[in-house]
């Protein structure tokens, strides 16, 4: 009987445990997990350090019949014998998969290691940030909202980032914008275009020397592939572990999902991404299904109450001129929303506070779906409204915008028998100004003529 | 060509043949189509350009006088008087003078080859000098800028042009439509010096144009300097008559283009119409008809300029602005571009509360038509709303 082993408590190995379960399969599966709490949803983190949740409601379902064991921190990957060891025991594997996610990056500041400093990456971490003043360093998703939940506990909370706005690259000026507004509004200090150079005791120094009291420094500047087990026990590693289309490492008896992998040349970080590799794992251990894994798009959206936002695509879209774009600004109702097409298929998207829109366009992202015609209706919502051929009166637009001339006064003077465009514009004055609309004015004379060439009664 | 459609327009309604036209022009030659002063640079003749056709020169009505500058106004006893020395009794005065070009008080602008773009005069002098192969600059970058380089380019010489705002056509474009007009003109071999302005011109040995010298230090070798840098309304005649002037000149006037003096009206480019001047066609030709309406007792329409729209092929591109595209003082509206390719603009501005049309600016190429476009202005944007600016 296949013996499955997972190390990595975190959300890929759970999930990863119960497909495989769900798939049939009846081998015995173990999940050896570092933390001391079993798996939990680890992107709602800062809802504990708001107080919206505690640790227990953010803990995943209990897998009956899988082992699983806490605190058990694997030290040493023996791929002759097949076994794993932590520190009191060993465990013999058949199949083994490294679900050990990443790991938090600790920038080259003055004092980063010492007392007062935490990363945000476990249930122990939020712990550790503690005092009534709180600066959190990182303008990305987990900075933006780890700094919005210390603001909705009522500390006293320091943005700083080094870009001019949170998010800045990934959400472009304009939402990026309204995002530092929000955090504003939120109670949140946001101080851009700096970076923390030290920390010292009840405080941290930036680098253009303001100093910001700080009772915690929470450090939230990126993370790297989890990959010092796999690449001790020699398996092929660049930034994460090398994985193929079945998730296999270079050893065919080990796979790796999650965070940690790296799949077609890249690790993706992410829930999403991680549930998407133990789903296909899963099938491919069980003999479900022999098809490739294939990287889902995935849809980003940031987990805070202060704003509605969402992402797809890669922000580089927005420049390419190959692709159409659709820009919606509304500085004062606090909307964005931007997006870049391919033909009718949707490349990347930005969305800030239109939360009807994020559904809709993260459901025809991840599905490869065409988008309406009206973006617009797509993005502002509300009822279908009517085209413009149904609305627009056409007699009475406006053909000679020097002149004044409608469609109307044309058409009559095209049944009076001004067939050219000469003649009209003798009849009407249309086209004697800028002379823009000669082309409008022969296209109406041509149409006309040819409908009475079909239709000899018909006239304009 | 403001006076000239003020008289043609008198010639229809006035049925009861009440009025006698006298028309005092500056220039030798009766009135022409100044839009399209470019073609005539480019082979077309005065003749095609001209605006009055046989009806109008053979009509009793009218009394065309060329070359004949209006020297005084009495307007106690209601007669000008001709620099010729002729008096003229009214019993209405319309002041059509129209615009000077204006030109940047910059060292040697007095140069010989340096030039406006405004009459025939200005294109004569400019195609004796404008030889295939000489260099040139313009400055200014907006409508009448463009068109003078774009002429340039079709006699040969590969132009420069100067606009000291970021972007071209600063007062009806917004950067992004803008830059589909620069790709184009940069296509089209215009050289583009956006966010400076002339500084000095400098002469030759023989006191014709040398050189110029940009505010950012970039120093051109030019054979001629075309000065297209915006207008300036003739208004010189406001102080002998004692009429008042707009805060940034041009005749004052109401919504009906009336001055002070019941029997005197402004319109076109020298009149500020409440406050205002207008420098385009459309707005000018509005004015020429309401005057002519009321002076045959008939309503004339007030001038308003939210119903505005201009649409303008330029280079290549239509470039057309309708309803509001500047909204100071309101609440910020809603803007939503369209970009297609480098080639393809259009951006619309909506009411924040009601979602309804304010007006809108397009850049792109002239296939489609732009004129529907004003009818949108006032309502919900329509469901092929995308279509319509980017077909």
């Amino acid at each position: 009987m296949n013996r499955i082993l997972v190390v990595g408590g975190g959300p890929a190995g759970h999930r990863l445990a119960g497909r495989l379960r769900h798939h049939g399969a009846s081998g015995p599966v173990k999940i050896l997990g570092a933390e001391p709490s079993p798996a939990y949803h680890r992107p709602l983190l800062s809802y504990i350090l708001s107080g919206q949740a505690d640790p227990e409601a953010l803990r995943m379902p209990a897998l009956p019949g899988i082992e699983t064991h806490s605190g058990a921190a694997v030290t040493h990957i023996d791929r002759v014998r097949r076994e794993v060891h932590t520190a009191e025991s060993v465990h013999g594997y058949d199949v083994l998969v490294l679900a050990t996610g990443a790991r938090a990056d600790v920038p080259d500041i003055r004092g980063a290691r010492g007392p007062g400093v935490t990363v945000l990456r476990t249930v122990a971490d939020c712990a550790r940030v503690t005092g009534d003043t709180v600066a959190v360093l990182g303008g990305g998703p987990l900075g933006v909202e780890t700094a919005a939940a210390l603001a909705a506990r009522g500390t006293a909370t320091t943005l700083v980032c080094a870009a001019p706005h949170p998010l800045y690259g990934r959400l472009g000026e304009s939402a990026s914008a309204l995002l530092t507004d929000a955090l504003r509004r939120a109670g949140v200090d946001v101080l851009a275009g700096r970076t923390v150079t030290a920390r010292e005791p009840g405080r941290v120094l930036l680098d253009d020397g303001t100093r910001v009291p700080a009772d915690t420094l929470v450090l939230c500047t990126g993370a790297h592939p989890e990959v010092r087990l796999a690449r001790a026990a020699g398996l092929r590693v660049r930034t994460g572990i090398v994985v193929d289309d079945q998730l296999r490492t270079s050893d065919p008896r080990i796979h790796a999902i999650g965070d940690c992998a790296e799949h077609e040349g890249r690790t993706v970080a992410g829930i999403e991404a991680a549930w998407a590799q133990a789903d296909s794992l899963a099938r491919v251990l069980t003999g479900q299904d022999a098809s490739a894994h294939r990287t889902t798009p995935a849809v980003f959206r940031l987990r805070t109450r202060i704003a509605e936002v969402a992402c797809v695509g890669a922000a580089g879209a927005f420049a390419d001129p190959a692709l159409r774009r659709l820009t919606l600004a509304d500085r004062e109702g606090g909307r964005y929303a931007r997006l870049a097409m391919s033909g009718e298929r949707l490349v990347a998207a930005v969305l800030f506070g239109l939360p009807e829109a994020v559904a809709a366009v993260g459901e025809l992202y991840r599905r490869g779906q065409a988008l309406p015609s009206d973006r617009l209706q797509l993005l502002l919502g509300g009822p279908p409204r009517p085209a413009s051929t149904d609305l627009d009166p056409s007699e009475d637009a406006v053909i000679c915008l020097c002149n004044n001339v409608q469609r109307r006064a044309l058409a009559k003077a095209w049944r009076a028998g001004a067939r050219t465009v000469t003649a009209l514009a003798a009849a009407t004055r249309a086209t004697t100004g800028c002379g823009g609309c000669g082309g409008d004015v022969a296209e109406l004379s041509a149409r006309w003529a040819r409908e009475m060439r079909y239709d000899g009664k018909r006239t304009p | 060509m403001i006076g000239h459609r003020l008289a043609d327009r008198l010639r229809t309604l006035d049925t009861s043949r009440d009025w006698h036209i006298v028309i005092l022009a500056e220039e030798p030659h009766p009135a022409y189509d100044r839009s399209a002063l470019s073609a005539y640079l480019t082979g077309r003749t005065r003749g095609d350009l001209t605006l009055a056709d046989r009806d109008f020169l053979a009509d009793a009505r009218v009394e065309l006088r060329l070359a004949t500058p209006l020297a005084r106004v009495d307007r106690t006893a209601h007669v000008v008087v001709t620099r010729g020395g002729d008096r003229i009794r009214y019993d209405a005065l319309v002041l059509a003078t129209g615009s000077r070009p204006f030109v940047p008080p910059v060292p040697g602008r007095d140069l010989a080859h340096c030039f406006a773009y405004r009459t025939f005069e200005d294109l004569d002098a400019i195609r004796r000098v404008a030889r295939p192969g000489a260099q040139g600059v313009v400055v200014g970058g907006g409508l009448l800028g463009l068109e003078a380089a774009y002429a340039l380019s079709r006699l040969g010489v590969r132009p420069h042009v100067v606009e000291t705002a970021p972007h071209l056509m600063p007062a009806q474009l917004d950067p992004g439509a803008a830059e589909v007009l620069h790709r184009r003109a940069t296509a089209l071999g215009l050289r583009l010096h956006c966010g400076t302005g002339v500084a000095h011109v400098h002469a030759g040995p023989d006191e014709t144009v040398r050189a110029v010298t940009l505010g950012d230090g970039t120093a051109l070798d030019v054979d001629l300097v075309v000065f297209a840098a915006g207008i300036r309304p003739r208004d010189e005649l406001a102080e002998p008559l004692g009429l008042a002037c707009g805060e940034r000149g041009g005749f004052l006037v109401d919504a009906l283009c009336r001055t002070a003096d019941p029997r005197v009206w402004a319109i076109g480019e020298c009149a500020a119409v409440q406050g205002r001047c207008h420098g385009l066609i459309a707005p000018g030709y509005a004015m020429a008809d309401s005057v002519a309406a009321q002076l045959t007792g008939r309503e004339g329409q007030s001038f308003d300029r939210t119903g505005d729209a201009t649409t303008l092929k330029l280079l290549g591109v239509h470039v057309a602005t309708f309803g509001a595209t500047v909204h100071p003082g309101g609440p910020r509206p809603v803007e939503v571009t369209f970009a297609d390719g480098i080639a393809r603009y259009a951006k619309i501005f909506l009411r924040p509360d009601t979602g309804t049309v304010l007006g809108g600016i397009l850049a792109r190429d002239t296939t489609g038509s732009t004129s529907p476009l004003r009818s949108l202005v006032g309502h919900r944007p329509p469901a092929d709303l995308e279509r319509l600016l980017l077909p």
